[in-house]
């Protein structure tokens, strides 16, 4: 194995992934919910 | 109204498949690289979201030149969409990057120029959607909005271009030609995924924006008429 080869680093990957999926749903979830909040105090 | 909603749910939930399907193939199928081996997967995420993060902040510089110009709410609506699904994207980049860094460079950040000029697009975008929280004069605050939004987008080609002009630890842009095809396949899915999400994202952003305006102009004149009601007497 040549120096300078990174070895594993699934654990990164990982973290990556979740970390974007958190991000997307995150902020779908606040887009939901602002307009929930929007069309209750319409409706209130 | 009906069919606009299929529409852009339809859009959305395509995003989210080609997601999967890019994500699978970039975990599963693609080989690993030679020398950072697995952790060069975080590539299929992390350069999409570079991408769509620069090109919705291009389309917010477009509608904010729009919106300038004709002075429409829903330009306005769309430049504020896009600064913060541009935002949102910016964000994952920054995060997702630097835990490439901490594999590969053993560090979480480095104020290099490609960072530090990815940092400041962040903050910039950021400091527009400030701004136009403290504005409630929804005229003022659309023409405060496109003009920031202006100022804050002469950064982008600076992110871009960065790793060309100056020596920086972050590679230059790769192209198909020195990377394999079967790393360029799930890289061009996910591209194609985040940029359907984010289309969706901007949409209901947009949406909501108008529908707060058109609120905002509702309960306007009830906010300006006199206590005990009229003063002409």
């Amino acid at each position: 194995m040549p120096d300078g080869v990174i070895i594993g680093g699934w654990n990164y990957v990982i973290a990556a992934y979740s970390i974007t999926a958190a991000g997307l749903l995150a902020y779908a979830w606040s887009l939901a919910l602002r307009r929930r909040k929007f069309r209750t105090q319409e409706e209130g | 109204m009906t069919r606009q909603f299929k529409w852009d749910s339809g859009i959305g939930l395509l995003g989210l498949l080609l997601l999967f399907v890019g994500s699978y193939i970039g975990l599963f199928v693609a080989p690993s690289e030679r020398y950072m081996g697995e952790v060069q997967r975080i590539m299929y995420v992390h350069v999409p979201c570079a991408w769509n993060a620069m090109l919705v902040y291009m389309l917010a510089f477009i509608f904010a030149i729009i919106s300038l110009w004709t002075h429409r709410p829903k330009w306005d609506a769309a430049t504020t969409a896009a600064a913060e699904v541009g935002i949102v994207l910016n964000s994952l980049l920054l995060v997702q990057g630097s835990i490439w860094a901490r594999a590969t460079w053993g560090v979480w950040w480095d104020w290099d120029v490609r960072l530090t000029t990815s940092l400041i697009m962040l903050l910039l975008f950021a400091g527009v959607l400030a701004l136009r929280s403290f504005v409630h004069d929804a005229s003022r605050r659309a023409t405060w909005t496109a003009i920031a939004t202006i100022v804050a987008f002469v950064d982008v080609p600076l992110v871009y271009f960065c790793v060309r002009w100056w020596r920086s630890l972050h590679q230059v842009q790769s192209t198909p030609d020195t990377v394999a095809p079967m790393m360029v396949v799930p890289l061009r899915i996910n591209a194609f995924a985040i940029l359907f999400i984010a289309i969706w994202m901007m949409t209901q952003r947009a949406r909501l924006e108008l529908d707060r305006r058109r609120q905002d102009q509702v309960s306007e004149p009830e906010r300006l008429a006199p206590i005990g009601g009229s003063n002409n007497a």
